[in-house]
Formats: C-alpha cells, structure tokens, sequence
C-alpha cells in the first residue's frame, strides 16, 4: 500500500511547481507519521488543491482568449487582421474540447478544385449549408492601388477556400521564410544539441546479459526450412515460378483466348478432383421431340392406346412422351413434366455413385499362343523331291532300313518291294499273295530281315539287299530252328503257326512264315531286333502276340481281352509294351507282367502310335482327326490335342534323330510339325505345326496311309492310296 | 539404236583379254538400256573397222565379273555400280550351244558314265559295263558284276588300253583290261573291301592308286595295278567270290564319315576330296592317312566336283542348289555362290577340263545344264532330252558333255567351244 501510495506521489511531482513540491515533500515527511487513513485523505485534499489552482490559471488564460476572439469575431474582419489569426483561435478551441483533430472547415466543398465554382456566384457551402458568397473581385487597378496603398500588402495571401484575403502574422512570416532557407520549421529546436547516447557505441567487454544465446539461435528453424522446402518443391513441380520463368513464359505466349463454352466432345475437368467421372450425357432429342414430328412419329391409335395402358410401368414404354404435332413452335404447350424430370436428372446426377467400367479388350490375335517361327526350326522337310512309282494298288506300309539306303513298301496289290532311296529305284518286287498291312525292317544291324504282315500271315523277309555277308548270316541262323522239348501251349498253337517256307517262297526271300488264325493288321519290332508283337484286332483274348526271332516262338501275353486292340509298340529303352485299344492305352511291364499305367485318349478311335525315341512321349493318332500327344511323365490325359487333319488320322512317326514328327491323314495331307522335347524335366515339350503336305491324290476316300521319317536326314516318306510313295526333303 | 539415243546414255569401254579380238580402249557413249544385241552389234561393227574382220562373232560381256544378262542399266544397279564413270565393259567369246550328237540307248537306268577320248564306258542298272563309241557304235558289254553299277572310270583318261574300273552294290569293284575291238571286256582283279554297296570311285592322276566310298562310309584306297599277282592273297577267300579272279584288298582305310560316301576325287596324287550324306566334304591326305579339311553345310551332299584349273569345288546336294566352295579358305563351310535353276535334286556335277568357268550339272528334273561361274542367275544352255532322273554327268573329253540317267539312255552333246 505504501509503495503505490509512493509511486503516486512520484509521478505527481512531476506535475507540480517548484513551491508546492517542497510543500509536499514537507506534507509527506510529516504524514509519514500518521496513520494511514489519514494520510491518504490529508493527500488527495492536497492533490485536489493543487490540481484545482492550475485548472484556475489555464481556465483563466483561455476565457480570455476566449472572451477576446467572441469580441473580435463579432467585429469587422478588419479587426480579424489585425488581432491574432483564426487558425490560433482554432486550435484553443479544439484544445478546449479535446475531442477531435478534425479542422474547422469553413468550406464544406472539401478538397475540389475551385475553379469549379468558377462560374458562380458562391464559392461553396458554409457548415451551416449556406452558401459562401465570393467576395467582390477586385479589377488589376484595385490592386495596384492596394499595393501602393496598403503596407501589408505583402504579407496579404488569399485564401482560396473562402476567397478572402488573410493577412499573415509575423510568426507566419518567420515559420515560411524558414522553410524557404530549408531550416527545421520550428525556431526552438536546437540542431547542435548535444548527443545523447542512450546505448553506447562501443563493444563492451561484459555481455548485458548473462545468459548465453539459447539454443534455437544456432539452429536452423525447422519451420523455415519446411516453408522453403515447400517452395522449392512447389518450384520443381512448376507450381510456382521463378521470375525469371514468368518472364519468359510471357515472352512466349502472345495472345490468349478462351473458349466461352466448354465445348462437349472435351471431357470435363475439374480442379482438385482426380478422376473425375462426367456425368453421362442425356440423349439427344429425337425426330419424335419435334414440335413437328413426320407422321409416322406420331402415335396411331393402337399405340397410344398401349402408351396409356402402360401407366403402371413407365420404364416399359418406348417413349415418355406422346408426340405432338404442332402447326408452329409458338404453338408448342409448356411441358408439364419438365421440372419433374429436370429433379430426377438432378438426383440422379448426384444420388447415383458413377464408376468407371472396366473393359477387357482381348484380341483373337493375343488368343494364339506365341510360337517359334518355322524359319527357326529349320531343318525339316519343305518340299516334294521324288515319288517311288510301281505298286499297282494303295500302299498301306513302308519302312527304312536303318542306314538310310533302303525303303521298304507294302502295298494292297500283294507285293512288297525295295526300293533305292536315292534314285526312286525299286529294287526288289516280292509278292506274298495277300494284302501286305504292315512291313517293319528289322532294328538290328546283324540281321538283314523284315517283319511283312500280309492276310493272316506274318513273314519273316530276308530282302537280301546291302551288306551279302549279313544277309548270309541270317539266312543260317534262321535255317536251323533251335530244337526246344517245351510243348507249345493249346491256346498258342491255335493261334499261330511257325512254318518253314516252301522252295519257291524261299526264293523270294521268305525266310519263316508265321500263319495266324485271324488276319493281322500289325507288327513291331522291340528294339532289339528279337521279339516282335504282332496283333490281330478280331482275337479276343487272343489279339496280341509276341514272338521271338531266336527261339521261333510265340507267346499270349493276355489272358482277358481288353478291347479292340487297336495298335502295340514297345517301349525303347524299358521292358514296357504299350496296347492301344480303341479309347486308352495301356502300358505294361513285360517283366513285371503288370499295368503300369493307363492312359485316357479323350477320342472316340484310336488309329496308330508312335514313340518318342526317348521314351517319355507318345503320339498318337485317331480316326476322329485328332493327334494326341501324351507326355507319360506328366499326365495320363493328353498333353497336347493336334487338330490338324480335316479327316480320320491314319499314322503318326517320330524322327529319330530330329525333332520332328509328322502325321498322315485321309485328307491326303502330311503334317510335319516340329516337337522339341528337352532334357529339362521342368519344361514341356514344344510343338509348332511347320509343313502340310498335299501331294498324293486320293482313291476310294482313303488319302496317305503311312509315314515315316529317314533314320537320318531331316526327310519323310509317305505311303498313299494313289500307289505311290513320295519323299520329301528339305 | 537410234530411237534409243534419246534416252540417257552411259559411257562404257570395250576391254578384252583375247587378243585377237582387241579394239581400242576409246569410251563410247551409248543408250543406258543397251542389251547384249546391240553391245554385239556395236562391238561387230568396231571389229570390222579395225581388224577387217567380217565375219559376225557372238560375244558375251562381264561387267564386274558377271556376264550381262539384263540391260546395262538394271545390271548396273543389280551390282550399285555407279553411272557416272566410265564403265569397262569386258567381252568374250560366247561359249557355243552345245550340239546333241547322240543317245546310246541301255537296257537299263545308267548309274556311270565316262569318256575317254572317242570311247564311252557306261554303268548299267542291269550289272553290264558296256563302252561305246561317241558315234554311237556300241563296242562291248560285259555284266560280270552282281549288283547295280554305280560308277565307272577310265583307269588313263586319254587311253583306254589302260583299263577301267567298275565299282558296284555287290560290294566289289572290278578292274578290267580292254582293248578297242575287243567284244566283251573281261576283268581283272575284284576290289574286296567294302561291306556295303560302293557308290563312288576316283582314279589319282597317276593312274597309280583307286579310291572307292560307299554306303559303309568308309574310304578306301587301292592300288590300280592291272597286274594281278601284285597284292594277290590266295588265302583270302570270300564266300561269294568269283572263284577264276584274284582280289584285291585295299591298302588304306580312311574312316571319318558318317553316311554314304558319294563322290570321291583325286586333287592331288596324295589328296582326295570326298562328299558324304553327312553334310561333309572332305580333303584327305593319302600320305598321312587322314583328314585334312573339311567343308560343313547344311544338306546331304549328292556330288561334288574339283577344278585345278579354278582350285575349287562345286558340289551338289539333295536340294535345287549347286554350290561353289573354296576348300583353301580358312573358314571352310562358307559357301562362295548358289547356282539356282534346277528345279529337283541335282544328282551330278561336273567341271569343265578346259575352262576354268564352266561345269555342267544333271539334276532329277531330267535337265542337264551348262553353267558359267560367272553367271550366277540363269545357267549358259539348258541340256534336254532325258526323258528320266540324270543320275551322272561327265565331262572329262573336253569334246563331248555325255550324261546318263534313269531313261536308260546316255546324251552326248558335241561342245563347240574352244575347238
């Protein structure tokens, strides 16, 4: 309480003259023994005193100036000249009311110039709204008499607000000669006063403060470093730009116009929205809109009668509207619906989510699945080279031997015949008096032999061609037939019957002569050129034969007949026999003598097979034109179903050595495709079709019967029911 | 010519290297769609001024080594030879048309077929030898072989007192002695060897060594020595041999092939050229006893053909191409030029004796063509008149191009050139 009470009494003195100071002081020091209840009051008597003699002295000094500006405003200007200007007066009077800094504006024009008033008579309004009067206009020789007259001439200006003229007092005079001379305007300010130094200019060695600089002073402010991250990511997406970018963005664009209405075909964009999907456009109107529709556009009466049945079901009818023929646009009634339907297109716009509807565009090209080019498969063959002319009847059956010299061919006019690969030649014709179904050259080098089927009766063929030393040796190992006391079974001997040929049969070549019980359709060779499979579809249980070069003999591998056997080849490296009956194929371990495995052929009629010479894949061919191609390690159903053939598929055959194969047809087509199979177990065989073959003519709808594959270049042989056998090469 | 020379000209000049057809080297100025007609005709009349000569020769022209076809112009821009510069034009004499002379007719398909001087030895389908004359007279026939004759040779190519040799499918060659009147030939020694059939067989210039190959893809060396008791082994017995002729063991056998071999030929009294089935073609070295180089491609080689007077091999494979090798090159499986024209496998080719340019070349399209290496599009003559597969050809008397094939016949053309 006391110190404030202090303070006040500070900040009084300041206020107060030299003598009452002192008698404060003197107040003060003796209250300082008082109470405090008593101080303060003896104080504000004091203060109120002092503060009421002052008020008394301006009071008195402005009710004078007061009293003398009322007496000398209530006289001429005159007076007004001569006694104190009316701009002193103002300001006592505004001091006096302390209200505004706003001058007393005789002239309410405000700040326009004058000359507008030029041709009136008034000057402007008063603050009262009357009008200010021009003064009279003094003539040039009024004012030379004044000048020579008046000896305030000089110091008279004209006041172009009012128009009057205003004598300037003496302080007027200094304030505007200063101002001319470029002197401070105000005579009491001293310009050489002396310097005060409120913070001094040298470095002091002591800190003013204590403290060290905070922390946040060395660092740079986060905040900052965001802002200006902020532009100059802004800078690198073009946002914003340099200057120096805007300048030359100016200099490049010259004129700019916009389009006044966004056009329809330009997709709306809108600002800050991403995807944005445009609303679907509503139908264009229609002949039927017209206010003046063709007639057939307008309603009979059956149609209106069935637009307004339709009242229930709107979304039913074909328009929404009957249409109307007017003679004029004038004459065209408001549309009733209009708002209403306005509001549902508007509902629609925005109750109903629009998405954007993904379409898949497949192509039928992306559909084929990507094959090599034939261009990279090469070699294979690509063009007819020489057709072996001289059987009289189709050929149903040829074969190579293995060195690549010799064709043997049988054919349905009873003979078999040799031929010379390379010249066409025919070198032996052998007649066997029966149709020859199938004729299979030997796998074994050492012997010169061929497997003839021909009617009910398998023949063993030494052809006698090449090397005369093997052809020698077989004749001796097959003279002799090795004496066994083992007694052929029953069911065996009326199956087969082993004979030795008569003279005459042995001088054709026939070297034992096999005569079955039923006709013989097949036989294969296994690969070691000893065991033969021989098969006779009408057998039953009895169908498949396998018999033995070396021991002249024959056994029944099959007790239960499986079906219509249909086609049998060994496997060429394992002890499998693989039987084809019409729909499956079986695969049996001769050693075993068990199912291995049972294979699903998805067709109606199997025709043929064939084995890969690797042992992994089999071909097969079908009477519903089909070419299957099994993969054993990876399925029982096909890996992959040929349709390539317009008719029944009569063979198919691996090449040995290239990757090829080739599949003949009643279409009288040969099909040689390329079927690569890797060593990798992960990858699928390839197939890619590559060559057809049309060159054999047809008889009696069969086309090409057989085809097989020279056992060393890339070419393939074909047997057709026009007689001939044809080659083609690479 | 004259409405031609409106048109653009060009400037060529006539250069030769036969010196008695030499013409200044001045450059003329002609039409740019020149064709040989007028080229001759022009050249004729240059001839005519300045050697005197009168009499019109034919005359085929090389511009950039290949004789001119086309007109100049296409020519040209076949080669992007610029028309700007004066162009040499060479010129030769044209190789006459061969003139048909003869057919001797066989019995059957002819596998071989050789001349020597005014004597034809030909191979028969049905086992027979038989030599005729040029003139179609037939002298001999002689069927002491089992099988096919394949190939047949005169043992001295100017003199057929020297012998011949006949190879066959019955595994044997035969050696025969003959002399002109002699009826029928009577061989000498058999060539026992072979397990297959024998399809080629070539004599060494000396006349001193036989080479056969065959479908057991060996090559085998013999001696050609007409003197039986050389080499002669009574022990050696062969089950089928003929009982009254002493054999004859070959004494080298070069393994290496993998397939027939079908064309056998001395280069060089110890080199041999052999083309296989297997794609290959091979250089043996005799001395050595092994292979020297080897030439790879991509068919079964059916024949092929050296020149010493061009030092490279034209060779003839199971497709409608005759290739041109050079056996010297490094990279040896590169193929020089393809002669297209045939339309089936080309079966036989052979070299001219005389010009280091021209082979003829007998093909399953029952042509016999004459090429120039020059000439690379379109062959010189076209040889017709087999009515059959050409399974040989043979040029080896200069005179006559003799050719035999699967209709039983053998064609003998009179070559007029360079006689």
């Amino acid at each position: 309480m006391s110190q404030k009470l202090k303070r006040r009494l500070v900040e009084a003195d300041h206020n107060l003259p030299q003598s009452s100071k002192t008698a404060l002081e003197e107040s003060h020091s003796d209250s300082d023994f008082f109470d405090n209840e008593g101080e303060s009051s003896d104080l504000t008597d004091s203060e109120a005193d002092l503060s009421g003699s002052d008020e008394v002295d301006s009071e008195s000094e402005s009710d004078n100036n007061v009293s003398e500006q009322s007496e000398e405003g209530d006289e001429t200007p005159k007076v007004l000249s001569n006694g104190s200007p009316p701009v002193l007066q103002k300001v006592d009077e505004y001091a006096e009311h302390d209200t505004s800094d706003e001058e007393d504006i005789r002239n309410t024009i405000g700040n326009v110039p004058m000359k507008w008033y030029d041709e009136y008579k008034h000057i402007g309004y008063d603050w009262d709204g009357e009008k200010i009067e021009k003064p009279a206009q003094r003539d040039q020789l009024d004012a030379f008499l004044q000048r020579i007259e008046d000896p305030e001439f000089w110091r008279t200006v004209k006041d172009p607000q009012t128009g009057k003229e205003v004598v300037l007092t003496d302080e007027d005079v200094k304030l505007i000669k200063r101002i001319n001379a470029q002197r401070v305007p105000d005579e009491n300010f001293t310009e050489y006063a002396p310097w005060v130094e409120w913070f001094t200019s040298e470095v002091m060695k002591t800190p003013l403060r204590k403290f060290p600089e905070h922390k946040r002073s060395f660092l740079p402010s986060k905040i900052e470093a965001k802002r200006v991250s902020r532009m100059v990511h802004a800078l690198k997406m073009g946002w914003i730009k340099t200057n120096a970018q805007y300048k030359r963005l100016k200099a490049k664009k010259k004129d700019q116009f916009y389009m006044l209405w966004q056009t329809d075909s330009e997709a709306e964009k809108m600002r800050r929205i991403h995807d944005h999907i445009p609303a679907p456009k509503r139908f264009l109107p229609g002949h039927a809109e017209s206010y003046n529709p063709p007639s057939e556009y307008l309603f009979d009466e059956r149609e209106l009668q069935r637009w307004h049945k339709q009242e229930e079901t709107p979304w039913k009818r074909k328009l929404h509207f009957v249409p109307a023929k007017h003679g004029s646009l004038r004459e065209v009634p408001a549309y009733a619906r209009y708002v209403k339907e306005r509001f549902l297109r508007c509902l629609d716009l925005y109750m109903c989510p629009r998405g954007i509807k993904l379409k898949l565009t497949i192509g039928p090209e992306a559909l084929v699945p990507k094959l090599p080019s034939p261009k990279n498969l090469q070699p294979f063959p690509t063009y007819l080279a020489i057709t072996y002319e001289g059987h009289t009847d189709m050929v149903r059956t040829i074969d190579t031997d293995k060195t690549g010299q010799y064709l043997v061919s049988g054919s349905d006019d009873g003979t078999v015949k040799i031929w010379e690969i390379n010249t066409g030649r025919c070198l032996k014709t052998i007649n066997t008096e029966s149709v020859v179904r199938c004729v299979r050259w030997c796998p074994n080098q050492a012997l010169s032999l061929i497997l003839v089927a021909s009617g009910n009766k398998v023949i063993l063929l030494n052809p006698d061609v090449g090397d005369f030393l093997i052809s020698a040796k077989t004749d001796t190992v097959l003279k002799e037939s090795p004496k066994s006391d083992t007694i052929i079974n029953e069911r065996v001997r009326t199956t087969v019957q082993w004979a030795a040929p008569s003279e005459a049969e042995y001088g054709r070549g026939f070297r034992a002569v096999l005569t079955h019980f039923k006709e013989v359709t097949q036989v294969t060779w296994h690969g070691k050129g000893d065991y033969f499979a021989v098969i006779m579809p009408d057998g039953q249980n009895r169908s498949v034969l396998i018999g033995q070069v070396s021991k002249r003999k024959s056994q029944l591998p099959f007790t239960k007949p499986k079906g219509l056997v249909q086609s049998v080849i060994f496997h060429p490296s394992k002890p499998y026999l693989f039987v084809a009956t019409q729909r499956h194929i079986r695969i049996y371990d001769l050693i075993g003598q068990a199912l291995v495995k049972k294979l699903m052929s998805s067709s109606q009629w199997i025709a043929t097979m064939d084995i890969h010479p690797g042992g992994d894949n089999l071909l097969v061919a079908t009477y519903d034109r089909k070419v299957l191609w099994f993969d054993l390690d990876l399925s029982t159903k096909p890996y992959q179903t040929l349709r390539l053939h317009g008719t029944a598929v009569r063979a198919v055959s691996y090449h040995k050595r290239y990757p090829l194969f080739a599949s003949c047809s009643d279409d009288k087509s040969v099909i040689v495709s390329h079927g690569m199979v890797y060593n990798d177990l992960m990858q699928n065989p390839l197939i890619v079709p590559l060559k057809r073959f049309a060159e054999h003519k047809g008889c009696n709808d069969f086309g090409v019967f057989d085809v097989r594959f020279h056992p060393l270049q890339p070419w393939v042989f074909s047997a057709g029911a026009d007689g001939t056998i044809k080659l083609y090469c690479n | 010519m004259e409405t031609d020379d409106s048109g653009p000209q060009l400037e060529i000049c006539f250069v030769t290297k036969q010196d008695i057809y030499a013409v200044p080297g001045v450059p003329f100025s002609v039409p740019q769609n020149i064709n040989i007609v007028h080229l001759n005709k022009l050249l004729n009349e240059l001839l005519g001024d300045y050697t005197g000569q009168l009499k019109a020769i034919k005359f085929d022209f090389l511009v950039n080594g290949q004789i001119l076809r086309l007109p100049l112009i296409d020519h040209l821009r076949e080669f992007n030879i610029s028309t700007e510069t004066t162009i040499d034009v060479e010129y030769i004499e044209r190789t006459e048309a061969p003139e048909p002379e003869n057919a001797l007719i066989h019995d059957d398909w002819i596998g071989g077929v050789q001349a020597a001087d005014k004597w034809i030895l030909t191979g028969c389908y049905d086992y027979s030898v038989n030599i005729w004359t040029v003139h179609g007279k037939h002298e001999a026939i002689s069927q002491e072989h089992t099988n096919l004759v394949k190939a047949v040779s005169w043992l001295k190519q100017s003199d057929p007192e020297g012998g011949f040799v006949t190879v066959s499918h019955d595994l044997t060659g035969m050696l025969w002695m003959w002399k002109p009147g002699d009826k029928s030939p009577s061989p000498v020694i058999v060539l026992r060897g072979h397990e297959r059939g024998i399809d080629s067989v070539g004599v060494s210039p000396n006349s001193e060594r036989l080479a056969t190959g065959g479908w057991d893809t060996y090559l085998k060396i013999w001696s050609a020595s007409l003197d039986a008791d050389e080499n002669y082994e009574p022990h050696h017995k062969k089950i089928k041999s003929s009982s009254h002729l002493p054999s004859r063991t070959p004494i080298h056998t070069l393994q290496g092939h993998k397939e027939n071999v079908v064309s056998v030929q001395w280069l060089e009294p110890q080199l041999i050229c052999t083309a296989s089935m297997d794609h290959t073609i091979k250089l043996w070295d005799t001395e050595l006893g092994g292979l020297q180089s080897e030439i790879v491609a991509e068919k079964a080689f059916l024949g092929a053909s050296w020149s010493p007077l061009c030092r490279s091999i034209i060779a003839c494979s199971a497709d409608r191409h005759v290739r041109l090798y050079d056996p010297r090159s490094t990279e040896g499986s590169v193929c020089k030029m393809i002669f297209t024209s045939h339309s089936l496998w080309v079966s036989a080719i052979t070299w001219s004796q005389t010009d280091e340019h021209l082979f003829m070349s007998g093909s399953y399209d029952e042509c016999v063509k004459l090429w120039d290496t020059r000439c690379p599009k379109a062959p010189l003559y076209d040889l017709s008149g087999h009515q059959g597969k050409v399974l040989c050809v043979d040029w080896t008397n200069p005179k006559h191009l003799v050719s035999g094939g699967t209709d039983n016949s053998v064609h003998i053309f009179k070559n007029r050139h360079n006689n």
